[in-house]
């Protein structure tokens, strides 16, 4: 196993383990909260923070958690960056909390955190698990953010960013379905279709001009 | 008159009868040399009984029999055996051992050769059976299965009914309906024998409805014999496949293989191969020779041809006219089953009822798309099954689900790849799968 | 002499048709279905019609460029389907509603699953149910008086016919006389498209019969609110998108069963949900939901109808035991 870089760990995160168009995991909130951009920027905001304290504290604590429960210790470990991540909001972002809603509480048993641990943290350094869990959680949520501004674009017309709207008025008239879940699925499976197509073509041109 | 019953699936395939269906029957003479196949029939090869140098005559048997499931082989002409060395037999797609006989043209009959008589009365049913046996007689419908085994079923096996196919479904084909024009009364005759000879009390003689002559030809022949009558079935592909036919005429269905029609009480055969019975006992002579329809879009003049078993394909195109236009393919047998051959240097067999020549605008090859699924094969397939998916598990390698869709019922009619809009291959694919299959069993039989 | 002789396996003819005339053969069965849709109309159901058509053949063409695959457009499916879904729409819809529903009739729900004879839904339908979706507003209110052509208001004659209201004289739904999607209002039209569709072959009776069949029984059985098998079992098939379904869309090979038997329970099976749709959902229409629903269980009628195989008559339980054992499909 080839050690990266601490910024490879980073940038990993990205595209070649990106977690939701290359691997395909936690995709239930990816589905739900992304009907707009600010809504994915913020779970992504709370998603990097979980996952790298996380990864972090599984790191730290690897070497006495015993295999048989290293599960549930796991789901410690993660439940507590998620009641701060709740708090915070609670009191700092209200109307984004009642928006995320349940979806935060569950990221203590997104795919993505428990797979983060227990494939990386669990067996490496505290310091490379923060770098992964940053990568990877900026990774997600640069493809929340994605998928958000798509479907919120096509299901409003518009995007909203902070207090700007753009356009002013929408050019085209809304397609309402992409706010919903089949448009979620659409545009989840078109986007993985792209992307990767594009990813492939880009490594396929690299390798030849490398070789 | 027996009213014929409606079979499964089947396609209706265009005609083409008038191409040589209007010419009566030629001799095609005698060629420059002959190439009689040791293996031209279902069953052991026969063993050579000249050697190279001898002189042979009309008639005279060159090959014995090997075995319970064989028949013997004579030479269709006087002349001199040229080589005994492997040919390539094009039904069989390989090289196999042949007598190679270069005629004189003499045409001197064999000293052996004498009638047995034409009172059937006069002649026991063990006499029929020997001369069945030693005139070599196959099925000419094509299989040639050595018609001696028929004519003997197993203890148990009790037959009621004996059909004589006259259908000739394939278009462009011709022979049968000629032989039963011009020669009915032998042709009903050589059925009688037949019956006899398999000690079967009923017969039925099925004809296609798109042979209106042939139909009164024989309806007049057979007028005479109560125990006879015609079926007269209405113009489908593969009506003439033995399988089907006892379905469409009896509403019995042949158990899948090893089944067979005794299985059911019936035996079928050609008319050309009651005709040759006929010709083996009123005359002696054995099978040397054959009707082969000699048509096609791509022979100048399309002709049904009495030729002797061994000619060259290119001797009979020579005598239909030759080529009219640029030769796509040259088929033994008719468009649906026959075998393309690679060129015109080979030679029929016993069982090749017509040479067809379609002209290479016919044959361009069109695109394979992809299966639509329109279910146009499954209403075709005359065995009810489901080519769509056979030849789709034998395509991608599947061969052990291919085998649990029945796959090895399959006749291989070729209605199913005429009728898909897609042009798929699914005829090819199918025997991709059996062969498989096939060879999978050999392998492990053998442990 | 020939020098070169070309060698294939048995068979060396073919029958004359082709999945492009059998296309042909559907787009020459449509040709009614529009001409009264424009004659009912006017210029803008022809717009809705070629927007789709354009599109749909436009999209093929694009993506098999962009993922450098051969160009499949003339096969004419793309065409089918394009009209197809231009005629579900109504007539006064915005022009990019047949663009982008073409566009998603094409690309994901055809294209992407591998093209021409692997899609697992009807195209059109699918592009109809995603536009229903997107755009819900105008794809059911987009009405025009048939030949005044002016904007129309309430309710279609099925919503009407479904709370046991009068919907219209018989002559006035045969023809066309009466407010709907472009392809949906001429029962005739649809009848003679249909009946050139049965003669040449290219569809199988079993479906349209099977499915109209059903419904018009259950129409009869439930149609009436209130009271049982007082329902009319004629207008419960004429109106609403029944007619075009049955015989158009329900009968497209890719979607169908292989099975004669098959395709009669997959026509049976539309007619039941059509009608629970209509009698017991909400949605007024049910046509394409019961189809696509339909198009789902496909896989699921091959495998478990097999043909009764030749040769296994006399012995039934091994005729049993060779279709249990030929019913498996991976």
């Amino acid at each position: 196993m080839n050690k990266r870089s601490l910024i490879g760990e980073f940038t990993k995160g990205l595209i070649e383990e990106n977690a939701t168009f290359k691997a395909a995991i936690g995709l239930c909130p990816t589905l739900a909260v992304t009907t707009s951009l600010v809504n994915g920027f913020w779970m992504g905001v709370a998603v990097v923070f979980v996952l790298t304290f996380s990864n972090v504290f599984v790191s730290i604590l690897r070497k006495v958690t015993p295999d048989q429960i290293r599960i549930p210790v796991f789901v410690i470990l993660i439940a507590t960056p998620v009641v701060i991540v709740e708090l915070v909001m609670r009191a700092y972002l209200p109307a984004m909390y009642q928006i995320l809603g349940i979806f935060v509480s569950l990221i203590v048993v997104n795919c993505i955190v428990i797979a983060r641990a227990e494939a990386f943290a669990y067996k490496n350094s505290p310091l490379r698990a923060a770098f992964d869990g940053l990568g990877v959680g900026a990774g997600f949520m640069i493809d929340l953010m994605l998928i958000g501004a798509v479907r919120e674009f096509l299901g409003t017309g518009t995007l909203t960013v902070g207090s700007m709207v753009l356009p002013s008025k929408p050019l085209f008239e809304p397609m309402s379905v992409m706010l919903t879940p089949p448009g979620g699925f659409i545009t989840l499976g078109v986007l993985m279709a792209v992307l990767n197509i594009a990813f492939q073509r880009a490594a396929a041109k690299r390798a030849k001009t490398v070789s | 008159m027996v009213k014929a019953k409606r079979g499964s699936g089947g396609v209706s395939v265009p005609d083409k009868k008038e191409l040589s269906g209007r010419m009566p029957i030629e001799d095609a003479g005698i060629p420059a040399e002959l190439t009689l196949f040791l293996s031209q029939h279902t069953g052991a090869p026969s063993k050579p009984l000249v050697n190279v140098g001898d002189d042979v005559k009309r008639g005279q048997k060159i090959a014995e029999a090997q075995g319970a499931v064989s028949a013997c082989l004579h030479a269709p002409t006087s002349g001199k055996v040229k080589a005994i060395e492997p040919r390539y037999q094009p039904v069989l797609g390989r090289e196999v051992d042949a007598i190679v006989l270069t005629p004189d043209g003499e045409n001197t009959l064999y000293e052996g050769i004498a009638p047995v008589g034409d009172d059937l009365e006069a002649i026991s049913q063990e006499k029929i059976r020997e001369v069945v046996r030693e005139a070599g007689l196959v099925g000419l419908g094509g299989a040639a299965f050595p018609t001696a085994v028929k004519l003997t079923p197993p203890p148990g096996k009790t037959i009621d009914t004996y059909l004589l196919n006259g259908v000739e479904c394939e278009p462009y084909l011709t022979a049968d309906q000629k032989l039963m024009e011009e020669s009915a009364a032998d042709v009903v005759f050589g059925f009688r024998a037949l019956m006899k000879g398999a000690g079967v009390k009923k017969g039925i003689i099925c004809i296609e409805d798109n042979k209106p002559d042939a139909i009164k030809a024989m309806e007049e022949a057979a007028k005479p014999y109560p125990e006879l009558e015609i079926a007269v079935l209405s113009h489908r592909y593969p009506r003439g496949g033995e399988k089907q036919l006892i379905e469409v005429v009896l509403g019995r269905e042949v158990p899948p293989p090893p089944g067979l029609p005794l299985d059911v009480g019936v035996i079928v055969s050609n008319v050309g191969t009651a005709y040759a019975l006929a010709m083996a006992l009123k005359t002696g002579l054995p099978l040397v020779e054959r009707i082969v329809s000699v048509t096609g879009e791509g022979v100048a003049r399309p002709v049904n041809l009495r030729a002797l078993i061994g000619t060259p394909v290119s001797y009979l195109i020579e005598k239909a006219g030759g080529f009219s236009s640029t030769p796509g393919k040259v088929v033994l047998g008719g468009p649906m089953m026959g075998v393309s051959v690679r060129d015109t240097d080979v030679s029929i067999v016993k069982g090749t009822s017509g040479v067809l020549v379609l002209p290479a605008e016919a044959v361009k090859t069109e695109p394979v798309l992809p299966c639509i699924r329109c279910g146009r094969c499954v209403e075709a397939c005359p065995m009810r099954l489901l080519p769509v998916w056979m030849a789709a598990y034998a395509e991608n390698g599947y061969m052990d689900d291919a085998e649990k869709m029945r796959v090895m019922d399959c006749c291989e009619c070729g209605a199913c790849s005429y009728v898909c809009p897609s042009r798929r291959p699914l005829t090819q694919s199918i025997r991709l799968a059996k062969a498989h299959i096939a060879a999978k069993r050999r392998a492990a039989a053998k442990k | 002499m020939a020098d070169k002789l070309l060698i294939t396996s048995s068979p060396h003819i073919r029958a004359a048709k082709t999945v492009r005339s059998i296309m042909l053969d559907v787009v020459i069965a449509l040709v009614p279905a529009s001409v009264a849709a424009v004659v009912f109309f006017g210029v803008k159901a022809f717009g809705v019609l070629a927007a789709s058509t354009i599109s749909a053949v436009l999209a093929e063409y694009l993506y098999e460029k962009a993922v450098k695959r051969p160009v499949t457009v003339g096969d004419l499916s793309a065409v089918v389907t394009g009209l197809l879904l231009g005629l579900t729409l109504p007539p006064a819809v915005p022009l990019y509603v047949p663009v982008v529903g073409s566009a998603f009739a094409i690309v994901v729900a055809k294209q992407v699953f591998g093209g021409l004879g692997t899609n697992f839904v009807n195209p059109a339908l699918a592009g109809r149910a995603f536009v229903l979706a997107a755009w819900p507003l105008h794809v059911t209110s987009a009405w025009l008086n048939p030949l005044t052509m002016d904007a129309a208001t309430g309710a279609t004659p099925l919503h009407a016919f479904k709370g046991g209201q009068a919907a219209g004289s018989l002559v006035d739904l045969l023809i066309g006389n009466r407010l709907g999607s472009l392809g949906e209002t001429s029962a005739i039209a649809i009848l003679l498209g249909g009946a050139y569709l049965l003669m040449r072959g290219v569809i199988d009776y079993r479906i349209p019969v099977a499915y109209l069949g059903t419904l018009g029984l259950g129409v009869f059985i439930f149609g009436k609110p209130g009271a049982l098998f007082q329902g009319d079992p004629l207008r419960g098939i004429l109106l609403g998108g029944a007619m075009l379904g049955a015989f158009f869309m329900a009968t497209d090979y890719v979607t169908s069963p292989v099975t004669p038997k098959g395709r009669t329970y997959m026509g049976i099976g539309a007619g039941l949900i059509t009608l629970l749709i209509r009698y017991w959902g909400d949605y007024p229409e049910g046509v394409t939901y019961a189809i696509l629903l339909m198009n789902l269980a496909t896989p699921l009628i091959d495998k478990f109808v097999v043909p009764r195989y030749y040769g296994y008559a006399h012995d039934v339980a091994a005729r049993r035991k060779a279709n249990r054992a030929g019913g498996e499909l991976s």
